[in-house]
């Protein structure tokens, strides 16, 4: 019992990072259109940001999240604006082709300068736990479980309260009627940007305390997104959290799975991504908007 | 009703919208041609033809949403000649688009605070309870979606929208557009309280009928030119208007 227990806990403390990396890559999906290849990309600079701040100034990675948010944002919000903003209307591929480049450009930039060793975020506090009814729980992922918990409320909140937030919703329904109360999109939209890069970033500030850190990290994130976004519904906050929880819930149980075909041995972690993908699919079969996505009109 | 005066404050306008020998169109066809119209401080005048005769990509060009080929689009002292958008809403020429384009998933409220996006002053607010005082039947329909109201009740949602801009210059597409005749004559009465304020209009409508009898002034477009303008009570009388227009 307390190994099923084990497993709930741990798919819970992976999910809510991945709802955090999913949020991101939601928002300027549902928003804009936009498959932000580049996504993954932007979650490696944030933990590479978070270790070289770590291995250089000592800064503790949790202080390190706002830093995150503000470096990958500026960075977005200034591709938005003078890159991808050109092409946001052309069709899916474009942009599609645009943001594989620049995710190609970042891991290369990241190969020169970090090279491809493996890094790691070693707080003093990295390896300590407690047990709960049977239950281990390191610390660490219990404040980022926390602290992803945190920035999707804020987020949430954001998005339905502020003036920009309510913008940027508005601009989601109609660009045009959007535009003629005085809205101006190209800024929006490189706020949107900004805020999925921001996020990213912070998904990466959170990931280095528990992952190893290295160029091609974001990838596997990129995927995961991906499959969290179609679950949970697109551009909304509550379905990248109850996606990211679902998928980590699975991914966890699925690393459990022992097969044996014949003579041979699968074990359940190099099967959790197929099995991950396999409850997607059941799922879209099941409700074909996602877990809480609304039809559309 | 509330009395007009306190309903909507506005300041009032001061200068006149003159679009002069304007051309526009979208990619490479070409909507409108050597346009040229006068609207003046506190005037309501009507913009008149048949579908597909560019009365929305003229306004579309005024609110710098389609783009002008040549000509110009003044706005008193200032050009909107090729401005942002929202440069436009804050020179006080505001659109409320055909098919009222509201954010059906947002609520009334924040539609309205939509229309107020560029303003950072201290009046939102009452601004918001004005709208409320103008039009009571918001007031029940506050928190609704703004998607799940009645056709009339959106109009009502897109000129208040429009009015949260707090505009010297109001552009109205196709307001009456699928509405029940009662609710076309509310909104006409909305209009004149709107007008009262000071506050100058064009109206866009198919209803040649009703364009005519609420506005001073009128020009008829037909394939992109203007090809016909003057007094509202003179083109009411005019046999090629009767003929085309009013079906007489």
């Amino acid at each position: 019992m307390h190994l099923v227990l084990q497993d709930l806990a741990n798919g819970i403390l992976a999910g809510g990072i991945l709802a955090v990396v999913a949020l991101g890559f939601s928002l300027v999906w549902g928003i804009m259109n936009i498959i932000n290849l580049a996504h993954g990309a932007f979650v490696m600079l944030g933990a590479y940001l978070t270790y070289q701040l770590f291995a250089s100034f000592h800064v503790d990675p949790f202080l390190s999240l706002p830093i995150s948010f503000v470096v990958l944002f500026t960075a977005g919000y200034l591709l938005q604006r003078y890159l991808i903003n050109w092409v946001v209307r052309a069709p899916i591929l474009t942009t599609f082709l645009l943001t594989f480049g620049l995710s190609l450009l970042f891991v290369n930039i990241a190969l020169i300068v970090w090279t491809g060793d493996q890094r790691g975020v070693t707080t003093a506090y990295a390896g300590a736990n407690f047990t709960l009814a049977g239950v281990t729980i390191p610390w660490v992922k219990l404040y980022t479980l926390l602290a992803a918990l945190v920035i999707t409320g804020v987020m949430h909140l954001w998005l339905t309260r502020s003036k920009t937030g309510r913008a940027i919703r508005a601009t989601s329904m109609d660009i045009g009627a959007a535009q003629l109360s005085g809205v101006r999109v190209a800024h929006i939209y490189s706020i949107v940007y900004g805020l999925g890069a921001g996020l990213a970033g912070v998904a990466g500030t959170l990931i280095s305390m528990s992952y190893a850190i290295n160029p091609n990290m974001g990838e596997p994130f990129l995927i995961k997104a991906f499959v969290v976004c179609v679950l949970g519904g697109l551009g909304s906050v509550q379905g990248a959290l109850v996606g990211g929880l679902v998928y980590g819930i699975v991914e966890a149980f699925a690393t459990q799975i022992d097969l044996y075909i014949g003579t041979q041995h699968i074990s359940g972690s190099g099967l959790q991504d197929a099995i991950a993908l396999a409850v997607l699919l059941i799922v879209l079969i099941v409700r074909p908007t996602g877990i809480m996505g609304k039809a559309t009109a | 009703m509330t009395a007009p005066a306190a309903a909507t404050p506005q300041t009032a306008a001061s200068r006149p919208l003159v679009i002069d020998a304007l051309s526009a169109g979208y990619a490479d066809t070409q909507v409108l041609w050597n346009v040229s119209m006068r609207i003046d401080p506190g005037e309501i005048v009507a913009l008149i033809g048949s579908n597909g005769a560019g009365k929305s990509s003229l306004l579309g060009a005024v609110s710098g949403v389609v783009s002008t080929w040549s000509g110009s689009v003044r706005y008193g002292e200032r050009s909107l000649t090729g401005v942002e958008p929202d440069r436009i809403v804050s020179a006080g020429v505001v659109q409320v688009p055909q098919g009222r384009r509201l954010f059906g998933s947002l609520t009334v409220e924040d539609n309205l605070r939509m229309g107020a996006y560029l303003r950072n002053d201290r009046e939102v607010e009452s601004d918001l309870k004005r709208m409320l005082d103008l039009l009571p039947r918001l007031r029940e329909r506050y928190d609704y979606l703004a998607g799940r109201l009645s056709g009339g009740e959106q109009q009502q949602v897109a000129i208040a929208r429009a009015l949260m801009a707090r505009p010297q210059m109001l552009l109205i597409d196709e307001m009456s557009l699928g509405l029940a005749p009662v609710l076309v004559d509310q909104l006409i009465e909305l209009l004149a309280q709107i007008h009262q304020t000071g506050v100058s209009i064009l109206i866009v409508e198919q209803d040649v009928q009703t364009a005519l009898e609420v506005s001073s002034r009128a020009y008829v477009l037909e394939t992109g030119r203007v090809t016909l303008s003057g007094p509202s009570a003179q083109l009411l009388d005019d046999p090629l208007v009767k003929k085309a227009y009013l079906g007489v």
